[in-house]
């Protein structure tokens, strides 16, 4: 009997499918408890969370944290980073896609070394930067405010964007573009009418990926906000305090900053990945 | 003029006209590098040649002393250690634990959809809250890892796994293997789903088991997608500062500093802005060392032409 058979054979398969099984509910497990936890914490109320050993389970479950955890301060903090977030995406796009056409359809000399620059940006170490960034905005009065936090995130987002859009360009035939032009468009009324379109899958995987690095960045945020100018990640750390920490409150903060980056990638995750895998493949 | 010498000097003109816009369109790039990335580095180094201190709050030029007391220091043989421990660690981890599986999440199995859905949570998780919810798990009292081992009938468990030098390191490896594992899964996915069925058929039917499947068919068509993966995670493990800093701020006892928590810590903690800017510097070069390593086998692919 060859090996083939016998793995086709209905005992083994059924034992192979229960190890399958097995397998995929240890990796959730790993994956999905710290959520989990998280979550059951925030319906703890504030004397059962000292409980030791600590339940999964609440034993009386209350949604009081989450009323709470939604004050005016977290609010603000959710603000700035939604205008942040919101800025530096809608600054990102329109100047990577210009780019990213310019450096996968048009010939000129020098292309190749600035497609060499712009891979070279996303291998910096972000650290060396903080310090003269610090600087320069405290020279521009820019510090602790949006306008200096956008500033700073363009200079990675941008650079980051041309890379996936240029990919997910390579991807699609030119002939399409060369077909327009016959008909008369100029090449920038076929950037539009041809280009723009084609690239909505790129540019909505280009939007997601740079409103959750901005939402979501911490450095940067820590080392130029302070106070009520404070994105959520900074926020929501200062309700660690230094000898009292209300645990059921942070945990339900934390879920609510988790919870629109899910959903967005919930819907949007296989436009993400695809654009992802096509443009770090390609460019 | 000529037929031909119009035509010749039609297409230059194209031609031109081509080059003038497509330097048009990436001059905003361009720009924003030069002011927001190489006019700071260059910034950098020259605040890494300087030294000021709190009663002379004007930098002093200082030659290359930040350096040769940085190279004297055994504070940065420690720091040079953790990191690549720490680096090497998550990233061999991502790597394995990442493509074993997508692997799985490959096979058919009931709910394969909604699991390779939510798969992809710990990585969208602000850092932040992931470090968070980590510093809670790995706490002695309010965390399930010592109320497990307290369960499992082991007296007086409360073990502070980030509060001793011993465990410290390893805690903030588990935390980032979560945290990015799931990355380097959807995206292994991905690249194993463009793996030719054909290719497959055709090594199973020469004999090939499993594992040959494995190193002849499979690993050999998603190198491109995994060579990407091990740049990226490289550079974000190198550079991660969220995980680290919220869980240990480095300690204890310098236990878990790396290059960024130590920059953080010299420049913003306790003002020293020279020094700082010189451990930048040399967490660059290492860096760029890396970098021209891949961007030579990009080039060797020929993927930037």
């Amino acid at each position: 009997m060859s090996s083939q058979s016998f793995a086709a054979g209905p005992g083994r398969q059924r034992l192979g499918q229960a190890a399958v099984y097995a397998a995929v509910f240890l990796t959730m497990a790993f994956f999905m408890f710290p959520f989990v936890w998280m979550i059951s914490m925030a319906l703890k109320p504030a004397g059962e969370v000292f409980d030791f050993p600590p339940s999964l389970v609440p034993a009386h479950p209350t949604l009081h944290n989450f009323q709470s955890a939604l004050n005016p301060s977290f609010l603000r903090y959710a603000l700035n980073s939604v205008i942040v977030a919101a800025a530096t995406t809608a600054l990102t796009i329109p100047v990577a896609l210009l780019s990213a056409y310019s450096l996968s359809r048009l010939r000129f000399p020098g292309r190749k070394s600035i497609m060499t620059i712009v891979i070279i940006t996303q291998l910096l170490p972000l650290a060396v930067l903080v310090i003269p960034m610090y600087q320069i905005l405290a020279d521009w009065h820019l510090l602790n405010t949006y306008v200096g936090l956008v500033i700073t995130y363009l200079a990675f987002t941008v650079p980051v964007s041309v890379w996936l859009l240029r990919g997910f360009l390579v991807g699609l035939p030119v002939e399409l573009e060369e077909a327009a032009q016959i008909d008369g468009s100029t090449r920038i009324g076929a950037f539009f009418r041809i280009v723009v379109p084609l690239t909505a899958p790129g540019i909505a995987a280009a939007a997601t990926y740079v409103f959750f690095l901005s939402w979501q960045e911490f450095l940067f945020a820590l080392s130029f906000l302070s106070g009520d100018m404070s994105t959520l990640p900074i926020g929501v750390l200062s309700y660690i305090g230094e000898h009292t920490t209300n645990w059921g409150l942070l945990m339900a903060s934390s879920t609510l900053v988790c919870v629109p980056v899910f959903v967005v990638f919930f819907f949007l995750q296989r436009q993400f990945i695809a654009g992802l895998v096509q443009g770090s493949v390609k460019g | 003029m000529s037929v031909t010498n119009q035509r010749r000097w039609q297409r230059h003109t194209r031609r031109s006209v081509e080059a003038g816009l497509g330097y048009f369109f990436v001059l905003p790039t361009l720009l924003l590098i030069a002011l927001l990335l190489v006019g700071p580095l260059v910034k950098a180094f020259n605040s890494s040649l300087t030294n000021s201190s709190f009663i002379n709050p004007v930098p002093q030029f200082v030659g290359w002393d930040n350096y040769v007391q940085i190279v004297h220091d055994p504070m940065f043989l420690q720091i040079v250690q953790t990191t690549a421990i720490w680096t090497m660690a998550v990233v061999i981890a991502q790597l394995v634990l990442g493509f074993a599986t997508a692997l799985l999440l490959n096979r058919t199995f009931r709910g394969r959809a909604l699991v390779r859905a939510l798969i992809i949570m710990p990585w969208v998780c602000p850092g932040v809250i992931a470090a968070i919810i980590w510093r809670v798990i790995d706490d002695p009292y309010l965390g399930p890892l010592d109320g497990l081992l307290a369960w499992l009938g082991v007296p007086h468990p409360n073990i502070a796994w980030l509060g001793q030098p011993q465990t410290a390191l390893g805690g903030l490896v588990i935390a980032a293997i979560w945290k990015g594992t799931p990355f380097s899964t959807v995206m292994y996915l991905a690249a194993l789903q463009s793996v030719p069925a054909e290719l497959l058929e055709a090594a199973t039917i020469d004999g090939a088991g499993a594992w040959a499947r494995l190193r002849s068919v499979i690993i050999p068509q998603t190198m491109p997608v995994i060579r990407v993966i091990l740049v990226f995670t490289i550079v974000w493990t190198f550079n991660s500062f969220d995980l680290i800093y919220v869980l240990t701020q480095g300690g204890p006892a310098n236990s878990t500093q790396t290059f960024p928590t130590w920059i953080y810590k010299l420049a913003f903690s306790e003002t020293d802005f020279g020094p700082a800017s010189a451990y930048g510097m040399i967490a660059l070069l290492l860096l760029m060392a890396f970098s021209l390593l891949y961007i030579w086998q990009l080039n060797r692919a020929r993927i930037l032409d």
